[in-house]
């Protein structure tokens, strides 16, 4: 297989050359709001305030006979650096200057043990300082300079060893590191760098076989393979990962297997012929990877790769681990950054960027320089909205005391109309069998609750009221209201849950809103083959939604406002080409005409954090403050809102981008209203990150994702039976 | 660092080797190496360190040092192959490994390769023109005077067998026949006191045996009083008066995490510490649900079962040292494991000798996990069992 097709031009980087506000003529002139108190915002990127200005040359690096490895591709080519220069990036494939060589086609021969390569070094194009595909280069360069600055690269980023932070209790170890990039904005081309920390397990997967085996004393394979199957492991001899798919229990150690030259070797001797490695359970099974997952590969057979249990290091964190409070404790402790902290260790990131020789004489060849402070700009707190409450929920404290008086048994109580389970254990199995029954076979909204949560008097009345209102929202009952400022309009959230460890089909959630408070709504779902992120089942769902609004109001709305969740990087095309217009035809063969519709991508997980600045601090910013400035693409008609407030770290904005408006909704406008809807979540009282649609879908999916796996009962559509 | 011409592409070798010849010679080195033991290890025109990223997984290894006149391309790109890795910090060596890249020749002199067991000079010596090639033995054999020299270089009499009749390397300086470099080699060993024998990698095929391996191997040792004791441990610098003599330039620094250093001694054995005990607990617990269920069972039939378990491997000896040790036992909701127990789990042991050493070193690494006395290590009977503040 050709390298070609796998290293195009990066996910991010395909986003950054989709020009959607082009369509948006309202918007031509400006994608700025005024409404609103300005504050003072800070922001994780850094300024490039010098780069190459003058244009750069591509050429593409071609290896006979065909060689795959990327570092040997690399040094095959640096074996010529009299040629191409000091001065130069190299992707693997392709190969940047600051000068045209000589001649368009230049062949070169490399040595590699004792083989002997050609290389060929063919002129491709022109790159203006300006082009994105110049910013891919950049953003490789500055890779190259966090390894110069030793920092070790784990999976995608780079962490500082020198810096790790142990946990002798939780046989933890925490390396802190970070995630950055260079991209393009409307004003300025910055550094984005964010801190991320990487939590490696001292625990193998040979560990946590026996583990597992003790515990009931017999080998149970499918208590073993739910726990590995899945999950990441790190091999210590050669710094990579693998996902474990699966546990070949006929074969140990001392198996064997080909080596590239040929020979037959068994993994006993390979690891200690290789790497030193003494394997000394000679009956343990072998993991089985079979590398990684990608949607353009799907259909590629691949060799899977097989991996010695005692030498795989687990990574993450395992669910019995989230549940210990004293790891999340000590965790949060370090990994939690507030902005002060966040700020901080930035800052000297940045002064080690600026001291390190190597690195500066790497980026003065190319002329790039930094900013050595936060970008910052003013971003505007929007006013405050006005909840409408409704009338209470039927109260359920007494009856829930009542309950916590017999918890003992985990017997269905049959409440009214709804089922309430006290689950003596919050055992996975347990609860997917549960609502598996009360959701396909039997609908009925249920409640489950684990037995320990009521154990403790003091918080019983919170914790009851809090079960008593999310029972309340999923038979249907309205908590408050919050008004939209726009009439007859439909609200659809869609996000989508890939189910990557069983590499079962994808599962859309589709919530649309059925009545003019927003208080009703209407959940679908559709499944898909594993991985595809668009949602091809759209018409139905669009169909069946609008004939629930009529049915409920008697005409259909006169605008339809789509908020899309879970788009991937590098998928925003894809969704204008067949998302947008499938959602248009659909509309059009209902309506016999174009509906005004508006349809606004919305990530949560970005690397871009702000602060504020209160009494000389920096802060997390009050909820309701946007951005639209500095760091908003000048070619999308995007924003980015905090809408929650977060106890302790660093809140994470949410980025909205408007990639199709026949509303013509104005910048303050469609701000406005998408704050108002991340109030609109009846499962907690608050205001959440998301436009409650988008909450509600994923939670759909999520449930019939994690723990169903089958369409739910179609008479629990109108009702939030997922919270 | 070496431009072909373009004529040696299309050259087609008719004799293979498989594995390839350079990797043979690789091999054969760490077959030396895990032969002799080597602490101090250096690699002469190291080129891009293969040799170097292969002799670090050996555990006798200390130090590593390679010596390269062209340096630059192996560190933009292959130093991190060098480098400690995470899986490094995870499972630390047992033994302290420096690793030190130079940029200089081995016809100079540097006082920092004086001292070493091993000093291999993997096709080098057909690089040298005739005056660096007078130097080389003076500075190798008479001032680094390792205890060890492995010398690789082509065999010309093997040369007929390819189809052209030039150098295998446009930049070969020479390519001598096996009576040539036998002959070169046997003046060094007699003037530098060693002794040689030779040998080699890449058979002849089966109708050309005269023409002897391909790669035609030199190994030195160095002469000592006593027969057998070949390595000679001479702290570094401070030999036979030699002044200190700095003209490599140092590139490449690197040092791995080991047991030797505390810090990765205490994390290592926390962890082994917690997971025997909580392995331990998971016995202990299960046996006294059976005992719940009123199995009948002697008393030593349960001794013997909370010890074994599958995964970890005692000799019999093991086991009866940890049977006649003091038993875990639980209080209330806290399960202990005392320390004298603990030490003689193999894992354990491995790491700390001596149960004061032990309570040493726990109580600086996880002092909540010890009890009052220091004598036992605590965590609880139940895991799961601890207040939730979510349902």
């Amino acid at each position: 297989m050709s390298l070609k097709g796998k290293r195009g031009l990066g996910a991010i980087f395909q986003d950054q050359v989709v020009n959607t506000r082009q369509y948006l003529e309202h918007v031509k002139d400006s994608t700025t709001g005024t409404q609103g108190r300005v504050v003072k915002i800070f922001t994780n990127h850094f300024r490039v305030i010098s780069r190459p200005e003058l244009i750069t040359y591509k050429y593409n690096i071609d290896y006979m006979p065909e060689i795959e490895d990327g570092k040997v591709r690399t040094d095959l080519l640096c074996q010529h650096k009299q040629t191409i220069g000091e001065c130069h990036i190299f992707d693997g494939n392709s190969l940047l200057l600051p000068h045209r060589l000589q001649k368009q086609k230049t062949e070169l021969v490399s040595r590699w043990g004792t083989k002997i390569v050609k290389v060929t070094i063919e002129f491709c194009s022109e790159l203006k300082p300006t082009s994105v595909d110049c910013l891919r280069y950049y953003n490789i360069l500055f890779r190259k300079i966090l390894k110069m600055m030793d920092l070790k690269q784990v999976g995608r980023n780079y962490y500082n060893e020198n810096e790790a932070m142990e946990f002798l209790n939780h046989k933890l170890v925490i390396w802190p590191g970070y995630i950055t990039s260079i991209l393009e904005y409307e004003t300025s081309i910055t550094l984005c760098a964010d801190v991320n920390h990487k939590l490696l397990r001292m625990q193998t997967a040979y560990d946590l076989i026996m583990h597992v085996d003790s515990k009931s004393q017999r080998k149970d394979i499918k208590d073993i393979t739910k726990e590995l199957v899945g999950s990441i492991v790190f091999t210590k001899y050669n710094n990579r990962t693998y996902r474990v798919d699966a546990i070949n229990w006929e074969e140990t150690p001392r198996s064997t297997f080909k080596k590239s030259g040929g020979e037959e070797i068994t993994f006993v001797d390979y690891y200690k012929e290789q790497h030193g490695l003494v394997v000394t359970d000679l009956t343990q099974p072998l993991l089985v990877s079979k590398g990684k997952w990608k949607k353009s590969q799907q259909d590629t057979p691949h060799e899977p790769i097989m991996l010695v249990p005692e030498l795989c290091y687990l990574t993450g964190l395992t669910d019995e681990m989230r549940k210990d409070y004293r790891v999340m404790r000590d965790l949060a402790m370090h990994t939690r950054l507030d902005p002060e902290k966040r700020q901080h260790e930035l800052q000297r990131f940045m002064n080690i960027v600026q001291r390190h020789k190597t690195a500066q004489r790497e980026l003065q060849l190319w002329d790039l320089k930094f900013d050595s402070d936060f970008l910052s700009f003013s971003g505007r707190i929007m006013k405050e909205v006005r909840i409408l409450q409704g009338s209470r929920a039927p109260i359920l404290y007494n009856r829930l005391r009542k309950l916590c008086v017999i918890q003992n048994t985990d017997v269905s109580f049959l409440l009214s109309f709804k089922v309430l389970c006290v689950l003596s254990s919050d055992r996975k199995d347990l609860y997917d069998g549960i609502k598996k029954y009360l959701c396909v076979n039997c609908p009925i909204p249920s409640q489950c609750v684990v037995a320990r949560t009521l154990d403790k008097p003091q918080t019983l009345m919170t914790i009851a009221t809090k079960i008593a209102q999310q029972m309340n929202c999923k038979m249907g009952g309205a908590l408050w209201k919050v008004e939209t400022g726009l009439r007859n309009a439909m609200f659809i959230g869609i996000d989508c849950f890939h189910d990557i460890v069983n590499r079962r089909k994808s599962i859309a959630g589709f919530v649309s809103s059925v009545n003019q408070e927003l208080t009703q709504w209407f959940s679908q779902c559709v499944f898909q083959e594993a991985g595809q992120e668009l949602v091809n089942g759209l018409r139905a769902c669009l169909e069946a939604a609008l004939k629930l609004w009529y049915k409920h109001n008697l005409f259909l709305p006169q605008s339809i406002i789509v908020y899309r969740d879970g788009v991937g990087d590098g998928q925003l095309q894809a969704l204008i080409e067949h998302e947008v217009p499938q959602i248009r035809s659909s509309l059009k063969s209902v309506y016999g005409d174009e509906v005004r519709l508006t349809v606004v991508v919305v990530k949560k997980r970005i690397n871009t954090r702000f602060f504020a600045e209160y009494h000389g601090r920096l802060q997390n910013p009050l909820p309701g403050t946007v951005i639209d400035v500095g760091v908003t693409k000048r070619q999308w008609y995007d924003f980015f809102i905090v809408s929650q407030s977060v106890k302790d770290g660093t809140v994470t904005p949410t980025h909205y981008n408007v990639i199709h408006d026949t509303v013509h909704f104005t910048p303050d406008g469609i701000q406005c209203l998408t704050y108002r809807l991340c109030h609109m979540y009846y499962n907690l009282s608050g205001v959440i990150r998301v436009p409650a649609p988008c909450h509600y879908a994923h939670k759909l999916a999520y449930l019939v994702g994690q723990s169903i796996h089958q369409e739910p009962h179609y008479s629990l559509a109108s009702r939030l039976f997922y919270l | 660092f070496i431009k072909f011409q373009q004529s040696t592409v299309a050259r087609k070798n008719v004799i293979e080797f498989r594995p390839p010849l350079y990797k043979q010679r690789y091999f054969f080195v760490k077959d030396i190496v895990n032969q002799y033991k080597p602490k101090k290890v250096a690699d002469l025109g190291c080129g891009n360190a293969t040799l170097l990223c292969m002799l670090k997984f050996h555990s006798c290894v200390q130090e590593l040092v390679g010596v390269d006149l062209l340096m630059d391309r192996l560190l933009d790109w292959n130093s991190d192959r060098l480098s400690p890795s995470v899986g490094d910090h995870l499972g630390p060596r047992d033994l302290d490994l420096s690793i030190v890249l130079y940029r200089g020749s081995a016809v100079e002199k540097d006082s920092r390769l004086l001292g070493f067991d091993l000093i291999t000079c993997i096709e080098l010596i057909e690089h040298l023109d005739s005056e660096d090639l007078a130097k080389f033995p003076e500075v190798v054999f008479g001032y680094f005077s390792p205890g060890m020299v492995v010398i690789s270089t082509p065999n010309s009499d093997f040369n007929p067998l390819f189809p052209a009749s030039t150098f295998r390397n446009s930049d070969h300086k020479f390519e001598w026949n096996q009576k040539q470099f036998q002959h070169w080699a046997s003046n060094v060993a007699k003037l530098y006191n060693y002794t040689v024998e030779f040998t080699g990698v890449g058979a002849p095929p089966p109708w050309a045996k005269h023409v002897g391996y391909c790669t035609q191997i030199g190994i030195f040792k160095k002469k000592q009083p006593e027969p057998g004791s070949w390595i000679v441990a001479k702290p570094t610098g401070s030999s036979d008066s030699q002044p200190e003599e700095h003209t490599y330039q140092v590139v490449f620094t690197a040092s791995f995490p080991s047991l030797q250093q505390k810090h990765f001694l205490l994390f290592v054995l926390c962890t082994e510490v917690l997971k025997e005990v909580e392995a331990i607990r998971q016995k202990y617990v299960w046996i006294l649900k059976r005992k719940e269920s009123n199995e009948p069972e002697s008393e030593e039939d349960i001794d013997r079962s909370l010890v074994r378990r599958p995964g970890l491997f005692l000799t019999d000896a093991q086991v009866a040292q940890i049977e006649k040790s003091p038993k875990p036992y639980s209080v209330g909701k806290r399960f202990y494991v005392p320390l004298k127990r603990l030490i003689g789990y193999p894992k354990v042991n491995r790491l700390v000798g001596d149960v004061s050493t032990l309570r040493t070193l726990l109580a600086e690494g996880i002092p909540t996990r010890l009890n009052r006395a220091h004598t036992s290590v605590l965590i609880d009977l139940d895991p799961y069992d601890y207040p939730r503040d979510y349902y």
